[in-house]
């Protein structure tokens, strides 16, 4: 095939292209990257918690931080119609010394030991009674703690030593690692003074159907999806993040169009006497669209390539926010061959409109 | 019964004052087994006029009849389907497609569809051997001599068994010693196969080699006479 045997012909100039398709969509994907990498940071502690739907405090605007319950809004909230299960969970950013002079900060949610709000252990035991704390693998990544450790979470202007017996595969939330202890010692660490006077959770977890924006006098129920939107500062990242991925596709899809269109005017006296011989333009056409999904597609797996190799080496450290997913990667290297054949639209157009007369002027 | 008919064929350039008539009325008839050759000045109309019959050009007046149909009323995908299966082309240049080999550029009209590839594949190997090429069958054809390249243009105008060969100066890049080699093979493809071909040459010798010489002058035939 005329295709096939021109890119085999023709290494170093389609062997270029293909490179600068190849880091474009490498670009691409470690944007896509960033942006998952930075969800995740945000509020994947929050998705990966174990229900539908979250209760805020009617005056808190979607805010875990700013949000607060007492028990009367937890019971009104678990007896809304349309809930099957509710559990209250408290959130409070911890600075948590661990180590000599070494401290960092951990989202401490307060969840009810044995309920279905308390994630389920990688290793070690459930939350059992007060004293004890779960950590996820990303803090343990961090501060290097191990099941059996004494964690010291602050309460007032001292500090508690809390037992670590299980390790949680969570996420982060707010940027920071989570670790998860029972409800009781988070209203310790959040509120000082009288146990009355505290409030009973921060939020709700709910497992139900239909319930979003059902509300009561104080509170409020979205889905969890939405809980993660409103988590401050995730909106504008996300759009950020996505800006930047679709002026890389805009650019690569007219770098690529660019590209294939120099390589036809290039070709416009060879295109010529082919149809001049007898090649529809349907066929020269094919050919070229051919070329340039080989060229994309190649590009777009050397850059997967490229990005796996990232993540595995300089990225392995948790400084840098970035993942990679198989449906990031794959729909990040697929826009980036179907933005090229869009590109590549201008040189179809070009090839049908040469005029095989040119056969003869070009002599 | 002439095999290609040309009737008051007429074709001009530009409207009104700047109107130029580059072929003006020309009528004349190419029977199987003829090879015409065309000569003239430059600027006379001679390639123009092998464009039109080669569905390159359309004509402003008059027919083009090959085998009786009417090619100017073709539109593009007849015309594409007329120069692929009816017309063989032999450019001034060769115009091989540099990054294929000798035989790859013959096979290459097996790609334009419409016929069986197995027969053409044979089809190449026959013409090979006949225009005395087996030997630089599987070079680039960058690679290939001045006269190597225009057999291997003949090979691939005669590939797909057309009716008409046109020719445009095949030997104008040439020494006179290869330019005869090169029209002589393609006289013989002509009468063996009963082809008829028409050659624009600016070459008197090369225009002698011919069964029949047309003079053209300013558009219009000016002689018309075997050689």
């Amino acid at each position: 095939m005329l295709a096939l045997i021109e890119l085999k012909r023709r290494k170093l100039q389609f062997g270029l292209v293909t490179g600068v398709v190849a880091l474009i969509s490498y670009l691409i994907i470690m944007v896509t990257g960033l942006g998952l990498g930075l969800n995740e940071q945000a509020g994947t502690g929050l998705l990966a918690l174990n229900g539908d739907h979250l209760a805020y405090a009617s005056n808190a605007n979607l805010s875990v931080i700013r949000s607060r319950l007492t028990e009367e809004h937890v019971a009104e909230i678990a007896a809304a119609p349309g809930v099957e299960q509710a559990s209250p969970i408290g959130y409070i950013a911890a600075v948590v010394a661990h180590g000599p002079g070494e401290s960092d900060t951990a989202a401490t949610l307060g969840v009810v030991p044995g309920s279905f709000a308390e994630p389920n252990v990688v290793e070690g035991e459930q939350l059992s009674g007060p004293g004890e704390v779960l950590v996820d693998r990303a803090w343990v990544r961090l501060a290097g703690t191990a099941i059996g450790d004494m964690l010291p979470l602050p309460i007032g202007f001292e500090a508690q030593d809390f037992t670590v017996v299980g390790i949680v595969d969570q996420g982060s939330f707010f940027f920071q690692p989570t670790v998860y202890v029972p409800l009781e010692d988070w209203q310790a660490l959040a509120y000082q003074g009288d146990p009355s006077s505290r409030p009973a959770a921060s939020i709700v977890l709910i497992q139900g159907e239909d319930l979003d924006g059902t509300r009561g006098d104080a509170w409020q129920i979205v889905t969890k999806q939405e809980g993660f939107r409103n988590i401050e500062g995730v909106q504008a990242q996300q759009a950020t993040v996505n800006a930047l991925r679709y002026m890389g596709l805009l650019i690569g899809t007219l770098v690529i169009g660019v590209f294939f269109y120099v390589i036809t005017l290039q070709k416009v006296s060879l295109l010529g006497i082919l149809k001049a011989i007898g090649a529809s333009g349907t066929f020269l056409a094919t050919q070229g669209l051919l070329q340039v999904f080989l060229v994309t597609l190649g590009g777009a797996l050397i850059s997967v390539g490229l990005a796996l190799l990232t993540e595995a080496t300089l990225l392995s450290s948790d400084t840098v926010p970035i993942m990679f997913t198989t449906d990031a990667l794959l729909t990040s290297a697929l826009s980036v061959v179907a933005g090229g054949l869009v590109g590549a639209a201008l040189s179809v157009r070009q090839v049908a409109a040469i005029d095989p007369i040119i056969a003869m002027q070009q002599q | 019964m002439a095999i290609l008919s040309l009737r008051g064929v007429t074709k001009s350039f530009g409207e009104g004052a700047q109107r130029v008539d580059a072929v003006s009325g020309v009528s004349l008839d190419i029977e199987r087994g003829e090879m015409v050759s065309l000569v003239g000045p430059s600027g006379s109309g001679k390639s123009t006029l092998l464009a039109m019959v080669g569905g390159l050009l359309t004509p402003t007046a008059g027919q083009i009849l090959m085998d009786e149909v009417d090619i100017v009323q073709f539109g593009r995908g007849d015309r594409t389907r007329y120069r692929r299966d009816k017309v063989g082309f032999v450019f001034q240049g060769s115009n091989m497609v540099p990054f294929l080999t000798a035989r790859e550029n013959l096979l290459l009209v097996a790609q334009f569809g419409g016929a069986d590839k197995s027969a053409l594949r044979r089809r190449a190997d026959e013409l090979l051997n006949e225009l005395e090429l087996t030997s630089v069958a599987d070079q680039l054809s960058t690679r290939l001599s001045g006269g190597e390249r225009q057999r291997v243009a003949i090979a691939r105008a005669l590939m797909r068994d057309p009716m008409l060969i046109l020719v445009d100066e095949p030997t104008a890049s040439l020494n006179t010693e290869l330019g005869e080699r090169v029209v002589d093979s393609l006289a013989a493809e002509v009468h063996d196969r009963n082809k008829a071909c028409i050659m624009v040459t600016h070459d008197d010798r090369m225009a002698a080699r011919a069964d029949r010489l047309i003079e053209f002058r300013d558009g219009r035939l000016l002689n018309d006479g075997s050689t």
